[in-house]
């Protein structure tokens, strides 16, 4: 007599083995938005387009993205698809809208995996030389070996243990926190550096720290927008805090905890960092600097040996944040496959490994292309396209987190008005975060048509617009494309409003995807 | 209550040889065996739905093979499985903590103690940790 599949003897929630702790929800939610990368990546950035005002910026980019972590929030109770925008886009507006979501979202992660190579490359090199980390072809070689590292590291489902996690994001965040007190207490006593870069002598003055950097006062709109777009990518992957929250241990406490102490720890690391950037030697240096600001910005502050050590906080920090770029990537293409909207193939599993190998390796690939012709467009033409890239994911992550919390509002509608909380949490801020992002997209657009936006021109208009734009649009004749191949998902149409379960309720998962079909039932 | 005699099975049948010599004893024991297929991807992003469906799709079809082997060769036996959302390791431990079980078979790929080690083999880990009678298997020898 034989069972083929038994009911587990084992409950997977709640147990040991499997829950999650605080620390653990917390790490995961830190680890994730990689605070020694993202401001590596953009500190010198944010400085050049609203100065001292960084700490400002830092702090005002965390509202649209705590406003939509609540749409992630219910969308998840609906529906906990790792194909997250894709599915959700796909329930509330119909398969168009999800399709081009979930594009949205791997182009996203696309686009920043040669800012993250650019810089683990780097900062590898300068642990060792200085000199060297001038020679693009060898830090765009590491680049590239570190990238086929990190998917070597996704395919093998390769994990550190939560106990070494803690330990390198530990050490991480002392370092930063560190740097940035060390740097105010300098800006305050005043000190000043000159140097000589192609015999052109720059002196940088610290500038004391006032409380009027985290106001909006004499900022531009425009430049807030500008810095938003750079911005909103420091607190990207935070999102992923929410998604794991579902399997905290004692659920009713520790998520909202977890989520409270990992958004503390992360704008406190964030804003200190930002007013210890900007003070040490002035914006103007961070600026002058932005391709390798934190480096430049120890150099000044710390021993030498802490400075090594700040350097390679943002290495473990990038690799963390590659994985983090990866696997949302990957298992996004994995869903958009198994449901359908793409070739079968993206969500074929490696048996052993139990990863989607198909999709980890083309995105490897995909990535390595991308990284390889924007090296190559930054040595031969005015144009910085790496630096572009960082504003340019700016534009695809507004764009598809805007979707996500109209998404929301729209999926939900049923609900809105049933209670004073729901409407809250469903409609208004969701709505503001949506709408700000969209309306950072939009104004992004328009202000970068012009070649003096920054990063130089391609074809003739901003170069962040043409990496922004492109390849956003470039999705619309792939969609074409999978809906001749693979006509079914098209066919699908919007979850109905009236069947669209109470997410504060016990019983909130929504039919499969694909239950309602457009002319059926 | 019979006893019980837990395997692991890999996505890609790997323990399908610590399965049938389990399956031998079990059968002259007596005893039930129970087929565990553990599975846990990253944390670091969204894993529901579609990936964790795939998954399971994929140990199904692994579990589903080796169940029908068996079968065939001791129509007696009382075969079951699990599907447990945990590490591999962390998977048999329970199910054979929560069945009392007599031993954990599983498989062994041939990977040197290093590897094993660093790659995380789920039979060094298990090995070393499993509070039960561990039998390892080679996956290897089961060709002939």
């Amino acid at each position: 007599m034989t069972t083929a599949v038994h009911e587990s003897s084992v409950p997977t929630k709640g147990l040991k083995g499997g829950s999650l702790g605080l620390v653990a929800v917390i790490v995961i939610g830190v680890a994730s938005t990689a605070p020694g990368y993202s401001l590596a990546a953009s500190i010198g950035l944010i400085s050049g387009e609203v100065g001292v005002k960084a700490p400002f910026i830092v702090l005002f980019a965390f509202v649209p993205m705590a406003c939509i972590a609540a749409s992630f929030f219910y969308l998840n109770r609906a529906d906990p698809d790792c194909g997250t925008n894709f599915t959700w886009g796909a329930r509330a507006f119909g398969p168009r809208v999800g399709w081009i979501a979930g594009w949205g979202c791997i182009v996203a992660d696309l686009v920043i995996m040669p800012n993250l190579a650019g810089v683990s490359g780097q900062y590898l090199v300068l642990l060792f030389n200085e000199k060297l980390a001038e020679n693009i072809w060898l830090t765009t070689s590491i680049g590239i070996a570190f990238i086929v590292a990190m998917c070597w590291i996704c395919w093998r489902g390769i994990e550190l243990s939560a106990r070494s996690q803690v330990l390198l994001l530990g050490t991480e965040l002392v370092v930063l926190a560190l740097f940035a007190v060390i740097a105010i207490s300098k800006a305050f006593s005043g000190i000043t550096r000159t140097t000589m870069v192609d015999g052109v002598q720059t002196t940088y003055t610290s500038v004391k720290p006032s409380l009027s950097w985290v106001s909006p006062a004499g900022v531009p709109s425009s430049a807030i927008i500008a810095g938003l777009v750079l911005a909103v990518f420091i607190y990207w992957g935070w999102d992923t805090c929410v998604s794991v929250n579902e399997e905290a241990e004692d659920s009713a406490t520790t998520p909202g905890r977890a989520a409270v102490l990992s958004t503390v720890i992360l704008l406190a690391i964030y804003l200190v960092c930002a007013f210890g950037s900007v003070s040490l030697l002035g914006p103007d240096f961070v600026t002058d600097n932005a391709d390798d600001a934190i480096f430049a910005l120890g150099q000044v502050a710390l021993p030498t040996f802490m400075v090594k050590l700040l350097v390679i906080a943002v290495l473990t920090s990038a690799a963390a944040s590659c994985q983090t770029t990866i696997l949302p990537a990957t298992r996004t293409m994995l869903s958009m496959g198994a449901h359908g909207a793409a070739p079968p193939k993206l969500a074929r599993i490696d048996p052993r490994r139990l990863t989607p190998d198909y999709s980890t390796w083309l995105f490897g690939i995909v990535s390595i292309l991308w990284y390889l012709l924007l090296v190559v467009i930054s040595q031969n033409t005015d144009t910085d396209a790496y630096s572009a890239s960082i504003a340019a994911v700016g534009m695809a992550i507004a764009v598809y987190y805007g979707v996500t919390g109209i998404s929301c509002i729209w999926y939900f509608r049923r609900w809105l008005t049933t209670s004073a909380k729901n409407f809250l949490m469903m409609g208004v801020l969701p709505g503001v975060g949506g709408v700000t992002l969209i309306y950072v997209f939009v104004k992004t657009i328009w202000d970068a048509r012009n070649a003096d936006y920054g990063y130089g021109t391609l074809f003739g208009v901003g170069t962040v617009l043409v990496i922004g734009t492109v390849l956003l649009v470039a999705g619309v004749p792939i969609m074409e494309w999978c809906r001749t191949r693979y006509p079914t998902y098209f066919t699908y149409s919007p979850d109905p409003a009236n069947l669209v379960k109470d997410p504060n309720s016990d019983d909130t998962l929504a039919a499969p995807l694909g239950t309602y079909v457009k002319g059926g039932r | 209550m019979a006893a019980q005699l837990v395997v692991g099975i890999g996505g890609d049948g790997s323990g399908t040889a610590a399965a049938r010599t389990a399956a031998r004893v079990a059968n002259l024991m007596g005893a039930n065996l129970v087929l565990v297929f553990g599975f846990d991807p990253s944390k670091l992003a969204p894993r529901g739905g579609a990936f964790e469906e795939e998954i399971l799709a994929v140990g199904a079809s692994a579990i589903e093979a080796v169940t029908a082997e068996l079968a065939a060769l001791y129509p007696d036996l009382q075969i079951e499985s699990e599907f447990v959302q945990e590490r591999a390791v962390d998977a048999l431990i329970l199910v054979a903590e929560a069945r009392q079980a007599e031993v954990i078979a599983v498989g062994h790929g041939g990977e040197g103690p290093l590897r094993g080690a660093l790659l995380g083999s789920v039979t060094y880990e298990l090995v070393h940790r499993a509070p039960f009678p561990v039998l390892v298997v080679p996956d290897a020898a089961s060709d002939d």
